[in-house]
């Protein structure tokens, strides 16, 4: 009798502990699946700067970049809407999600580009990788004809007109609202209008989004150019931006004292400046179409 | 002797409470939405579902971000504007199923599962219709499911009402086998 007893306890002790296990055992046996961060930012760009992000699996980006022109321009030309102005028309693709390249044409200086992108790094969730780190590099090709200095043809050889970007994108999405990237870049003109520019300036790039709803965000960038390509008279290119997504667009509007649109222009060449007012208002359309 | 004989006892019992138990071999979870301008589908496989046949209880553990879309921007927009996953990364079930089953033989059975749905940080109380079919070792569950996405408070702009069903399906296929404790 005793003994019956204590085998009932035991069944119902079982029983019990069965029950419980469930949910341990489903902590347990879950397949191991890493869980990368997503959406650091919402787009491959910020304002001109490439961001950590690259196209989803098959996916194909149709872009349109505009740049007005510079706001101190005045009411006779509307602040820089009536002319002066820039466009960039870009498309790019991804198969894996991984690596992606595009190219693009720029009005200003008559810029052809094309680049890669990799996704090198993926940052957790779980913060055990606490960055993304993408690779980039870019190759420009100016197309414009009749470029003299001092009476020569500046490109007298088609080399001559290449110039590359290389950047080591980083960044870190810190919480759900704030994006952080820091970039390192490295750019090389074959040929510079005086002996006395660099061939070769380098500097760092900062970019940051402060998303305030799901989906609209307040973005900011910063081009510190550490060595130089002609001393004097350009500037760190600077901006702030506004974006909001809606399905499978990209609205990007923003204020920057660049007037190029890839790597080679703003980077480097940017030569109006906040202090007078040598801002414009741009804005950037992004497409995305499933392949 | 009788000492023995309770050690015998006890031993088989627990071999067989341990064949109760059974985990998920595979398990697929599909999401439909039917919406006018565009149908959305996801699946997710990577979701081990475990049922004890002896008290009938079934728990699904879903990792939100597991689902896969077609288009990879859809699941970006699945994950970020719609379940936020990083602060609901998982959807819950904790029920029970109903129905007269013989696990011990073969067969196919109309059962309902009872329990508590968590989705998006909302928990309700769900009842899902479903087939569960045993065949030798196996324990094959189908069942199927329209979820109302305002009930889990998740809000879908006016300007995607066309694009985002107000019902999605929910569809589960999953096939059980006996649990055995891996050390």
């Amino acid at each position: 009798m005793k003994h019956t007893f204590l085998l009932f306890i035991m069944v119902c002790i079982m029983k019990c502990t069965i029950a419980q296990d469930l949910w341990s055992l489903a902590e347990q046996t879950g397949p191991e699946q890493k869980d990368f961060t997503t959406a650091t930012f919402k787009n491959t760009r910020l304002i001109n700067m490439h961001t950590v992000e690259v196209l989803g699996k098959r996916t194909l980006d149709f872009r349109i970049s505009h740049r007005f022109g510079t706001v101190n321009s005045g009411i006779d030309n509307l602040f820089g809407l009536d002319g002066g102005a820039s466009i960039r028309l870009g498309l790019e693709y991804s198969y894996d999600g991984r690596l992606m390249a595009g190219f693009g044409r720029t009005s200003y200086q008559k810029m052809l580009d094309g680049f890669l992108k990799y996704k090198l790094v993926r940052q957790t969730q779980d913060w055990h990788v606490p960055v993304s780190i993408t690779l980039f590099s870019s190759a420009f090709y100016n197309m414009q004809k009749g470029i003299t200095i001092n009476n020569e043809p500046l490109y007298s050889k088609k080399q001559y007109r290449l110039s590359y970007a290389h950047q080591i994108l980083i960044a870190s999405k810190l919480n759900s609202h704030f994006s952080l990237q820091v970039a390192p870049w490295l750019l090389h003109y074959n040929i510079v209008n005086n002996t006395a520019d660099n061939n070769t300036a380098y500097g760092a790039a900062m970019i940051a989004r402060v998303k305030f709803t799901k989906r609209q965000a307040i973005t900011f960038e910063y081009g510190y150019r550490m060595k130089k390509t002609i001393e004097k008279g350009y500037h760190d290119s600077f901006g702030i931006g506004y974006e909001i997504e809606t399905g499978g667009h990209v609205f990007q509007i923003h204020v920057t004292n660049s007037f190029g649109i890839v790597e080679n222009q703003f980077l480097t060449l940017t030569n109006d400046s906040w202090s007078n007012g040598g801002v414009r208002i741009g804005f950037n359309i992004s497409r995305v179409f499933t392949l | 002797m009788k000492k023995f004989a309770l050690l015998i006892s006890l031993t088989t019992l627990i071999f067989q409470s341990q064949a109760q138990v059974f985990i998920a071999k595979k398990c697929q979870i599909d999401f439909f939405s039917a919406a006018p301008l565009e149908d959305i589908k996801a699946i997710n496989k990577y979701t081990t579902p475990l049922l004890n046949t002896l008290t009938g209880a079934i728990v699904f553990k879903v990792k939100i971000s597991s689902f896969e879309f077609e288009s990879a921007l859809m699941q970006e927009h699945f994950n970020e504007n719609y379940m936020e996953s990083e602060k609901f990364p998982y959807s819950l079930f904790d029920g029970k199923i109903i129905g007269d089953i013989d696990y011990k033989k073969d067969g196919t059975y109309q059962v309902t599962a009872n329990g508590k749905l968590t989705l998006h940080g909302v928990t309700k109380e769900v009842t899902v219709p479903g087939v569960i079919t045993v065949k030798g070792n196996e324990i094959m569950i189908n069942a199927k499911t329209p979820l109302t996405i305002k009930e889990y408070d998740i809000k879908v702009p006016s300007l995607y009402v066309k694009n985002i069903a107000e019902t999605v399906d929910v569809t589960i296929d999953a096939t059980l086998i006996p649990y055995i404790k891996k050390d």
